[in-house]
């Protein structure tokens, strides 16, 4: 089946609820989904990603806004309507129907032949791994191969789009990984559109083409794993994937795409990305821990700081560290080099001018 | 994000126009609205009315005259002192039981035989204890006359009724505390035990103290049962401790008055009501603990010591012992001449129960039969519309549905009898206002079977047979309802069971073209037949453990997450 687009256009969901009244739970969202292509969108609790994704799904209706899959405008037709395949957080198997049972469920409900049917079951059955499970009950099964059932259930109707929402996290930690690798390669097999949904930023980044980060109820931005990582457009970006440190600096000049600005004492001159500043301003500069160059405290051009804590993690070696009244957290992968400092120690600290990123809150849409 | 339906609904516009939408729901609504109405809510009102209500003009002297005779105020007295204290002692006993059997690491044999015990008295007839009673303790009796050679002894009064009705309702206690001691996760006491508490200290501060709201709950439920039950003090009782449900039987069946019965039950509702409210309103939110939540890792139990064990288990046996002995002494006492005089062995009473009681064993298990099913399919679409759909009155019509299950039998059956006494619904005499009776009153305990079920079938499971292109027909028929069946059986078992051993309200509905076995075991005990009395119980006792046996295995065949025990429902 050819792969097809899925297009949200200014997506609205608000929900009655008990105490607070009027809870707006998807606001104005709006995002293109290529067709083949794997998004995922991420977010902290309460964002609002499940709510799209169930608007996808046909289980919520939006208050406002259309949604199309492929050409089609499918946001008044019924989930049962949609030919969507969806894998659920806690995988929603029928207790009562076997393995076989749960998977042929889909195409007996089309009206399938028998045989057809087996040979559909069989099939997927064998490429998600769960051959000779067939006549299991779910209760029988270990949480990842429910997993998988649900995974063949979902894709055994051919469904134009699969849809996740947080399929793995009721496994255990290297489950969780062995099993996301399996849904992107399954993924890529079918060459099928994907919409996941999940609150972890390593697993969005592992299986994903594009992460849309979402935050209450917006899209904060859209790209892949890369370019949120290392171009945030947001704070909120910056600090919800990965680590960053946030420290004061005072802008100096200001000089085509080119801006001199003050960071503990020091002048540094880095690019303006796309914010607006002006000369004389207060602003918050963003720094990943791990382009902190760590040296000795005899380095003439260094920072002069003291390690307050090291935690040893294996392949990196965390530092605290205080400087100038702020507490710096940085991260040296070269435990060998630069994993020698110990607590109290004195130790000089330099900032790569093409890692600090300027970075100021959106100005309010609305 | 995860909305869980509990906190968000739509409004009410909403609802009315997705009622309108559904006309099938509608329609459905419609006639539960007007079953409700016409068995549980218009008979009420005419009590009521009969009540208050002189010439047609309001008046309260009815129930002030009721408070102002002396006899009548000791019956209240007398139900409220005897609730109470069979409240106290049938939870003590039922803790006694539960701890035991969910703390002491019992071999399952053990655990099979305690749980034997409680089933007992939880599906036999009214009377069966009574019975035994009066054979063990009466005039003539085993223990008191033969055994320890005391004369005159006399067994009618407070004492026989509390012995014979705590030995009845205890087990309810028992399956209300079990679940709740199981649901105490043993980490937490071994967590006390890491802070240096004594085994004694841990049950005092610890164990103790999270049964709690379980102890309340089961004093209420105790006290409840005592108060609507009308059996047992007809027999024990005796002439110096009236009782409320029995005054108003005999006001009704003795002088023929009926509003005197109206009267008199009216003054029982209130603190069958006052119970049923703080039972629902606030008890149920004092539980700390969730019955289905996760124990953590497997623990040894360690909170209870080996001589407490065996002390416990001592205790537990002793009691067991004597259930059994009274079963025992009621299957002896059916097939000899006559107990305390003349213990040749004889199958009379059995000829007498097969050949001028055949038509009462007929007639029950017509109403039985008939019954099961239509209570079955009240309880399951009841209950799947109370928790699945939304839709206004939606919360009164379950409360509503409680309402017969919750008040005394008597009440329910002097209601009836008021209300299907007159055209249009002239009702008496026949067997469609006893099945009503049933279906109404036992009804619910397969409603809130079905609503637990469904609060544990995740909403998912049925958006998963969706997103897989089935309706919402398909998905009911091919998804909700095989998982819902479970609490159909219930339902059917309990509509059955309590069709056989009922007799609070029936008592009242009973004519000459359709009686009961319940009512022909009082008719015989009051003839002092107790032999064929005897007989008739150990056939009730026969024909609902075999019906509870099949019950139960269809429930083992589609046992699932979240199916209820068969012991567990009979409880409720």
């Amino acid at each position: 089946m050819e792969a097809v687009k899925i297009r949200l256009e200014n997506i609205s969901k608000t929900f009655l609820h008990r105490v607070k009244g009027e809870v707006s739970a998807v606001n104005q969202v709006s995002f293109d989904v290529q067709p083949g292509e794997f998004l995922t969108m991420l977010g902290p609790s309460g964002c609002g990603k499940t709510t799209t994704l169930r608007m996808i799904a046909g289980f919520e209706r939006p208050d406002k806004g259309r949604i199309f899959i492929g050409e089609e405008d499918v946001t008044d037709l019924m989930a049962n309507q949609r030919n969507i395949g969806f894998v659920f957080q806690n995988y929603a198997l029928f207790p009562h129907l076997s393995v076989f049972e749960n998977v042929a469920y889909g195409l007996k409900v089309k009206g399938m032949e028998r045989t057809p049917i087996e040979k559909s079951v069989t099939d997927v059955l064998n490429l998600v791994g769960l051959k000779g499970f067939e006549r299991q009950f779910p209760h029988q099964l270990s949480g990842g191969e429910q997993q998988r059932v649900a995974l063949a259930r979902a894709v055994v109707i051919q469904p134009r789009v699969l849809l996740f929402d947080e399929p793995l996290s009721n496994l255990d930690a290297k489950l969780r990984v062995y099993m996301r690798g399996e849904i992107r390669r399954l993924q890529k097999t079918l060459s099928i559109t994907a919409v996941y949904v999940t609150h972890d930023q390593e697993e969005a980044m592992a299986v994903s083409d594009h992460i849309a980060v979402m935050n209450e109820g917006r899209i904060i931005q859209i790209g892949t794993a890369e370019q949120l990582y290392l171009k945030p457009d947001s704070p909120f970006v910056a600090q919800f994937i990965g680590k960053i440190n946030v420290f004061p600096a005072e802008i100096k000049a200001i000089a085509n795409n080119q801006v001199t600005l003050q960071l503990f004492k020091k002048e540094y001159q880095v690019s303006r990305g796309s914010h607006h500043v002006k000369s004389g301003e207060k602003i918050n500069i963003f720094v990943r821990p791990e382009t902190i160059i760590l040296t000795e405290p005899s380095d003439e051009g260094a920072l002069k700081a003291t390690i307050v804590e090291r935690v040893f993690l294996g392949e990196k070696v965390d530092y605290l560290i205080q400087l100038d009244g702020h507490l710096v957290n940085a991260t040296s992968y070269d435990p060998l080099r630069q994993g020698s400092f110990s607590p109290n120690q004195e130790v000089g600290i330099r900032f790569h001018p093409e890692a600090i990123q300027i970075l100021k809150e959106e100005r309010k849409r609305d | 994000m995860k909305m869980s339906s509990a906190v968000i609904e739509p409004n009410l516009k909403d609802r009315f126009r997705q009622l309108l939408r559904d006309p099938l729901l509608l329609i459905t609504l419609i006639i539960l609205w007007g079953l409700l109405g016409l068995f549980i809510l218009v008979p009420l009102i005419k009590l009521f009315a009969r009540t208050f209500e002189e010439g047609g003009q309001f008046t309260l002297s009815n129930v002030i005259g009721i408070l102002g005779d002396p006899n009548q105020r000791q019956a209240l007295w007398n139900s409220l002192l005897l609730g109470s204290l069979v409240g106290l002692c049938g939870t003590a006993l039922g803790f006694l039981f539960a701890y035991t059997a969910v703390r002491t690491n019992l071999p399952k044999a053990w655990t099979l035989f305690l749980d034997a015990s409680i089933i007992l008295p939880l599906i036999s007839p009214p009377f069966t204890t009574a019975i035994a009673m009066i054979f063990s303790f009466g005039p003539r009796g085993l223990i008191t006359y033969d055994l320890l050679g005391i004369k005159g002894f006399t067994v009618y009064g407070l004492h026989g009724t509390l012995f014979s009705e705590t030995i009845t309702y205890f087990p309810i206690a028992y399956l209300t505390l079990k679940a709740i001691i199981a649901g105490i996760d043993p980490n937490i006491e071994d967590m006390a035990f890491s802070l240096g508490s004594s085994r004694r200290r841990v049950f005092r501060t610890i164990t103790l103290p999270l049964t709690v709201p379980g102890l309340a709950n089961s004093f209420l439920l105790l006290f409840a049962a005592s108060l609507a039950d009308f059996a047992t003090p007809l027999i024990l009782a005796g002439n110096s401790f009236p009782v409320l449900p029995t005054q108003a039987y005999l006001q009704i069946t003795g002088l023929f008055d009926l509003k005197g019965g109206a009267v008199l039950s009216f003054v029982l509702l209130v603190p069958a009501f006052l119970v049923f409210l703080l039972q629902r309103f606030w008890v149920s939110r004092k539980y700390y603990v969730t019955i289905s939540g996760k124990v953590g890792a497997q623990t040894q139990i360690k909170s209870v010591s080996p001589w407490a064990k065996f002390l416990l288990l001592g205790l537990c046996l002793f009691i067991s012992a004597f259930i059994f002995y009274f079963y025992v002494l009621l299957f002896y006492a059916s097939i000899v001449q006559a107990f305390g005089a003349n213990f040749q062995m004889t199958l009379k009473h059995y000829r007498v129960v097969f050949t001028e009681g055949l038509k009462a064993i007929r007639d029950t298990l017509i109403i039985a039969g008939v019954g099961m099913p239509l209570g079955g399919i009240y309880a399951v679409i009841l209950g799947y519309l109370v928790s699945k759909k939304s839709f206004p009155s939606r919360q009164s019509m379950e409360i509503v549905s409680m309402i017969n299950y919750s008040l005394p039998g008597t009440i329910v059956g002097i209601a009836y009898l008021l209300f299907f006494n007159d055209p249009p619904f002239l009702l008496t005499g026949t067997a469609i206002i006893i099945i009503a009776c049933y279906v109404f009153r036992y009804g619910p305990t397969g409603i809130r079977t079905t609503v637990a079920i469904l609060q544990q079938i995740d909403p998912s499971i049925e958006e998963a047979s969706y997103s897989l292109g089935a309706g919402s027909g398909t998905t009911f028929r091919r998804i909700t309802m095989p998982l819902i069946l479970p609490a159909f059986f219930a339902g059917l078992g309990v509509v059955f069971i309590r069709s056989m051993t009922a007799i609070s309200a029936t008592i009242f509905l009973i004519s000459i073209n359709w009686t009961l076995i319940t009512v022909r075991i009082l008719e015989k005990m009051t003839e002092l037949e107790l032999g064929v009395a005897a007989a008739f119980s150990i056939l009730v006792v026969l024909i609902v453990f075999v019906v509870i046996t099949a019950i139960s295995m269809v429930l083992r065949l589609f046992r699932q997450p979240g199916s209820p025990d068969m012991a567990n429902i009979l409880g409720g």
